[in-house]
This record gives structure tokens, sequence and C-alpha cells, in this order.
């Protein structure tokens, strides 16, 4: 099997999947129960908790809540935070996470400030900022690396600008992403509001994310309960999955340089194929969504996006999957809807641009030989696919 | 408490035939027994007009479950034989009743009594009396009135040739007729809403249903091969013994597109679904084919286009929902629990396949012509050959 889907989820590592099996059956009890075996728990959690925040280099004015994942650590912050009438703003290339989130906002007469018009090769320009002043804007929510298109807000580089530009704006980022493919400097912590992250992207457990803020915010809580995590999420903690992603952290936060020098030959090595095969196939006409050979601050190395019209994304991906290699679609549909997510759509791709694009994704499990694998089955089925395709076209 | 109950079964129309019945009574009793299988300690009666099982007191749940899902069955009450002593149908009477009363101020029931023993010294009425005053002087003083028209209670009493079954409770079943008493169909399933409510219908109507699946998982992948599984093994649940035929439909597809009027695609894909369904049918017996349309509900769904499907066939096409409307078929899905499985997202035709503009009002002449320029024959034999023929009871 070829896995290059791993911006969707990673399988869990070995050494993760051991620490869970064992504490699942080995750690039961309740961590807010008051015997010792409660009271075990609750040690091995603040302990978990106390390594992350060595591993992630926060600093102790934030506070780390675990959740079920980015999903929700997006909904606790930005609903905890400013629902139902604080104003926000978003660059309108998020993960429906948030971007979901901001338009149930909109319901309420809430609706928040798209920067969309502000976009630069995926990215928030920077001299957009001063809008957010004008509109007093309380929270800007952003990608710190976008879900489908892998490219990067620099979080110093937005932090300076607001405080210059709109001091009174407070940064949330979804972090998903990003956490082992760039690297974390402890810097960026003063000036975020808050921070997301999901186990299952790092090879750690499906189920368990962290929300990391600023603990001089008040966030109301979103689930009500027995008020465990300072009441902000009530629940009884997961020690297993706990125990998992603070593993899971460990090493992604320790091979993040190891990641990023594999994950560009990975990346180099496929761009570099696709441009050579499009010089073998005539036909084939493809454009980059992701952005190619820049730096690390303004992409990352783990995601490959790119659009070969007429060929439907969907199609190839089911031609791939015959021969065992699983990638994502360069735009995947939302749940409920078949048409193409906003995400290129939003970045200036037409929709037949957005349905005809595949998104590759890296892990450190990736190889070369995997990358040429892909590479010669998608050229065979882009082949195949192409006469199909350009007659469907060319009726329309 | 009794330690075995009685299940007395009524049942729906088989009650109007008239030299079939017994045919009708015997295939619904096997049906039960076969619904019931999987419990050994169950004996089983079928005087005149009814079907009494006599179970251990702790299966009545599962059993009450089991018969909910049996078409032919109209009703059932799980109760207690006993003799017809007066004496002691009261005092049962009062032990059932006397909970009931404790939590209100009064209760209004009455005492009905139905004799299928003609010869019993007593009309009904004056079973009702007995019973009826001797319960009122155990339990009147604590609130118990006798209320026939509006009563709140009712005791039940039938007295049989061999047994007197005493029960205060109607569970209403599917009705129709029992599954098998009509005889084989094949239903056309495609992952929808709408086919599956028709299998169910039909089966109500006493038809084995067997399903097909017109299959393109180079296209769309194997999401709509897992549904039609999940959908077919749901209604089987209401028939058993149901065989569901997956049909490759690429090279059908793919051959129609590539040289057939574009507009006439999805009537002509539709024609060789059915011309391979009237094979798969020839082949096992089945007697006609089902399938989900309602009239006017999409483009291929109008009159003309229903006619122009039917006509390649000699075989019935029964449209059960073809005058329902998309709510009340929905409410019917919801019922018999495929509705959340229908919706799941899945694409069900590839745009590649799909014309711009389909035809609405298609005329036979013009789909023959266009069938002439392939080799339809060839290409259905190879469907045919590839066929894949899964046992719906065997699936996990």
């Amino acid at each position: 099997m070829v896995y290059l889907d791993n911006a969707a989820t990673t399988p869990m590592s070995e050494e993760v999947l051991g620490r869970v099996n064992e504490s699942l059956r080995d750690y039961f009890a309740n961590s807010g129960t008051p015997y010792k075996i409660g009271l075990d728990a609750k040690g091995l959690i603040e302990k978990s908790t106390e390594s992350i925040a060595r591993y992630l280099k926060i600093p102790s004015t934030h506070r780390i809540i675990f959740t079920s994942g980015g999903t929700e650590s997006n909904n606790l912050f930005i609903k905890g935070l400013c629902f139902p009438n604080k104003k926000t703003a978003f660059l309108g290339l998020e993960h429906p996470s948030i971007s979901e989130t901001l338009a149930y906002f909109s319901q309420f007469e809430n609706e928040a400030l798209s920067l969309l018009p502000f976009q630069r090769e995926g990215r928030l320009d920077l001299t957009s900022l001063a809008k957010l002043k004008d509109n007093r804007i309380k929270l800007l929510c952003l990608s710190h690396v976008n879900n489908e298109l892998g490219t990067v807000n620099d979080p110093l580089k937005i932090i300076s600008a607001l405080a210059k530009e709109s001091p009174q704006t407070k940064l949330f980022l979804d972090g998903v992403q990003a956490i082992g493919k760039t690297g974390v400097d402890p810097e960026m912590w003063k000036g975020l509001a808050g921070y997301s992250m999901s186990g299952h992207k790092i090879q750690g457990p499906k189920g368990i994310g962290l929300l990391v803020y600023d603990s001089k915010l008040v966030l109301n809580p979103q689930m009500h309960g027995g008020k465990q995590q300072f009441g902000v999420r009530s629940g009884t903690l997961p020690l297993p999955l706990i125990l998992g992603l603070k593993t899971a952290i460990k090493h992604a936060v320790a091979q993040t340089e190891q990641t990023q020098n594999h994950l560009q030959n990975l990346c180099r090595h496929l761009t570099q194929g696709l441009q050579a095969m499009q010089d073998r196939i005539p036909e084939l006409d493809f454009n980059f969504n992701s952005l190619v050979g820049v730096d690390i601050t303004r992409q990352s190395p783990g995601i490959v996006n790119f659009s070969f019209p007429p060929v439907e994304g969907e199609v190839v991906l089911h031609h791939l999957e015959a021969k065992n290699i699983f990638v994502g679609l360069g735009s995947a549909c939302s749940a409920q809807s078949k048409e193409p997510s906003k995400i290129l759509m939003g970045i200036g791709l037409s929709e037949e641009q957005a349905r005809c694009s595949l998104r590759i994704s890296f892990s450190l499990n990736n190889t070369i030989e995997e990358v040429d694998k892909f590479l010669e089955a998608f050229g065979e089925a882009y082949q195949r696919l192409y006469p199909t395709f350009l007659q469907k076209a060319g009726h329309r | 408490m009794t330690e075995r109950k009685t299940v007395l079964i009524r049942y729906d129309e088989i009650g109007l035939k008239g030299r079939n019945r017994k045919y009708f009574e015997k295939c619904l009793l096997k049906n039960i027994k076969r619904a019931l299988s999987r419990f050994d300690d169950i004996h089983y009666s079928s005087p005149r007009g009814r079907i009494f099982l006599d179970i251990p007191s702790s299966l009545a749940p599962e059993c009450s479950v089991s018969l909910k899902a049996i078409p032919g069955v109209a009703s059932f009450s799980i109760g207690v034989s006993m003799s017809t002593d007066f004496d002691a149908i009261a005092a049962l009477g009062v032990q059932w009743i006397e909970p009931k009363l404790e939590p209100v101020e009064s209760l209004k029931f009455c005492v009905k009594t139905r004799r299928s023993e003609k010869s019993f010294p007593k009309t009904s009425p004056e079973v009702n009396f007995e019973v009826g005053s001797r319960i009122m002087t155990a339990l009147s003083p604590s609130g118990l009135i006798v209320n026939i028209k509006e009563a709140e209670y009712v005791l039940e009493i039938e007295i049989g040739r061999s047994e007197t079954v005493v029960f205060d409770n109607r569970v209403p079943g599917l009705c129709g007729l029992p599954v098998g008493s009509s005889g084989n169909v094949l239903c056309l399933l495609s992952g929808g809403i709408d086919s599956p409510v028709s299998a169910f219908m039909m089966a109500c109507r006493g038809c084995r249903v067997h399903f097909v699946f017109f299959d393109n998982q180079p296209f769309l992948g194997r999401g709509g091969y897992d549904k039609v599984l999940t959908l077919a093994k749901k209604i089987n649940h209401f028939q058993t013994r149901g065989t569901l035929y997956v049909v490759p439909f690429e090279e059908m597809q793919g051959a129609i597109r590539d040289h057939c009027t574009e507009e006439n695609r999805v009537v002509l894909y539709r024609r060789m679904m059915y011309r391979i369904a009237e094979e798969i049918a020839n082949r096992h017996g089945y007697l006609a084919l089902v399938n989900g349309e309602s009239l006017g509900q999409v483009a291929s769904q109008t009159l003309e286009n229903l006619a122009a499907v039917s006509c390649v066939t000699p075989l019935s096409v029964f449209r059960p929902l073809i005058g329902m409307n998309k709510e009340s078929i929905i409410t019917r899905a919801k019922e018999i629990g495929t509705y959340d499985v229908s919706i799941e997202p899945q694409p069900d035709c590839c745009s590649v396949f799909m014309p711009k503009n389909p035809v609405t009002r298609s005329k036979i002449p013009f789909l023959e012509r266009d069938e002439e320029k392939i080799p339809w024959e060839e290409l259905r034999d190879n469907a045919l050959a590839q066929m894949e023929v899964i046992k719906v009871d065997d699936l996990p």
C-alpha cells in the first residue's frame, strides 16, 4: 500500500499504539476520583500536560485543554470567546471547523469579516490588517498551515504586524497541519490567544486534540458537566489517549527537522516528476495550486496540490485506489455537498480546476519509491481517462 | 409470574383469502418459525384464523422485536394461556391492573371477549360481565371504573377450542402478505432513498425481493457498493433469503457514452440495466422487476422515459412509489431504517457519464438507432459473466 494522504490522517506509530494499549488496560480509573488509583491517573495527566508544554515550549501564561480533536478545539475557542456578538475575521481559506463556526455566528447577525480579497498565494497579505482595526475585530482566525494547500501563515510575522496595525485584535491559529512540519518558535505564544492541534495528524490516536489558550481569556464552556479542566471542557479525561498524544507530540517535535528535510526531498521529487511528465505527455496540462520551490515559511513541504483539467480528481483517485495507492482530493467535497470546497476556488481557481485536482500529503514514513509508484500510476490513469474527459469537455 | 407466555398472532389479508388461505397461513407460519429459529424452546400451533406461540417469558421482548418485522402479521398480543375459569381470569386481571391504578386516581377499563369456540356455554358479553364484575369487586374502591367506549385499559380474553388466552396488549405488525406467498422479484437498487422503500413495499406484498446493483467502481469507488450491501441487509431483515447481484457497468456505460447520442444516455443506461436485470430474472425464475421510480421526480422519470425503459423487457416492471411524493417516501425510509444509510454522501453517477441536458421525452426509434451503434448483447453478456452474486443472509 502506498499512503499519500497524511493530511487526512496518519497511522499511529508503534510506540503510540503500545502506550495507548497498555494504558487502556492498566489505567482505567477516573482521574476525578479521590482514591489512590484515581489520583495516580490524575498524576499521569498532569505529567503529560507538563511534558506537552515542554515539548511545544508553551509558557505558563497559556492553558492546555484536552479536546476530542481539532474541530472541537476550534469550536471551543471561537464560540467560547466570541459567541454571539464579538466581531471576528478570517481569511476565507480555513478548514470548515473554523469557517462553519463563523457562518453559524451569522445566524445571530454577526457576520465574520472575510479577508479573501487579500489572500496572496493562499496566505494572508499582511497589508490587509488595518482593516481589522477599522472594523473593530476582536479575533482573527487563521490556519497556521492550510489543510488543502499547505501554504503557511507565518505566526511571528502576523503577530508583529497585528501589534502595529490592530493591537486590539487577538489571533487564533489552527495548527492541526503544522505540528511536526513547521518548527514551533516559542516566541509565537506571546502573541497567540489560542492554538489548536489534533493527535491523529501526527501519528497519534484519533479522538484527542488540544486547545492552547491564553489563560487570561475567559472562555465560555461549550460542554457543561463535572467541571473538569477548569470548567472549560467538562468530561472525564481520556487518559490513554492523552498518553498517546503526549508520545506523538514528543516524536513529532523531536523529528521536525528530519521530517522537514525528508518531506522537502519527497516534495521536490514529486514536483519534478510531474513537470517531467508534462514534457512526456503533451496533453497533460497541469498547475500547482500549492507553492513550489519556496521556503518553508511560505509552504509546508508536506502538501502538494495540483490541478489537471479536464480529468476529474475523484476519478483519478479511484483509479489509483485500484492500484493500492491512496491520495487526497485537491478539493474535498464537504460531507453534504458535491460542490468543491471553497479553498481552491477561494484562491481563484475555476470550479473545473478545483474538481480536477489532487492533494498529495507526506509523512516521514513515505519513500522516494512510493512517489515513483504514484507518478507512474498517475500518468497511466491520466492518459487512460483523458480522451473520456476531453469528449465530455467538447460536448459542453 | 408465569414462566411461559402465549403470543397470539393475528394476520392481515390472509383472512380474506378463499381456498388459498391454507397456503398463505402455512407461508406465514414458516416465516415466523424462520425468524425465531434461533430459539429452541418455542412451540407453535395454528388453529383457524390465528397463530399461537408458546414461549418462555424471558423471550417475550425478543419475539416482539422479530414479529414486528414480519410482513403478513397484522398484530400480535403477548398474554397467558389458562383454563376458562372466571375466578382465575379475574385474579390475573386484578394482578395486572393493580399496579396501573397506583399512580392514578381512577382508570377506565373494560373486558373484551372473543369466542372462536362457539360451543362455549356463555356468550362473549356474558363472559365480559362475569370477569369484569369480579375485577370491579376487587378494584372499584381503588378507582377502577367500567367504561367500554373510552377504556384506558382493555383486558382481552380469547376463548379457543384448545385454550383460552388472556392479554392486555396489541402490538401492530407490518400487515400485508407473508413473504414468499407471491413469488420472487428483482429490485434495481441504487443506493438512493427510493429503491429500498420500493423493495420493502414489495416484500410486504408477499414477494421475496432480490436485488441488482449496477456498479462502476473505477469511476465511483467502493462507497456505493458498501452502501448497497448495507441497504440489501436492511431490507432482507424483513424477508431473509434475498440475493444481491452486483453487475460491473463501467464498460457498458463507457460504450454508450462514447458512441450514442449524449442526451439519450440516461435512458440508454436504464434500458441496458433492464435487459441485464431481465436476464438475471429469467435465469432464476423471478417474475417481475421492481424499481423506485416516482413519476416526474427527476428528468429520467417522465411517462415517455418510463415507457421507453419498460418496453425492453416482457417482464412486469413494478413501481410501488409511482404516485408517492418525496416526503412520504422519506418518512417510509425512516420507518424501515434505510434513510440514514441512503443519505450518506456518495456519487451515484460520475459526471463524465451524465449528459448536460438529458432527454425528458425520449423517442424509442431514436434510442434503438443509438443502440445499433454498440455491441450491447456482447457487453451485457460480459457484464453478466463478471457479476458478483451475494447471498444476503450470509453477509456479516
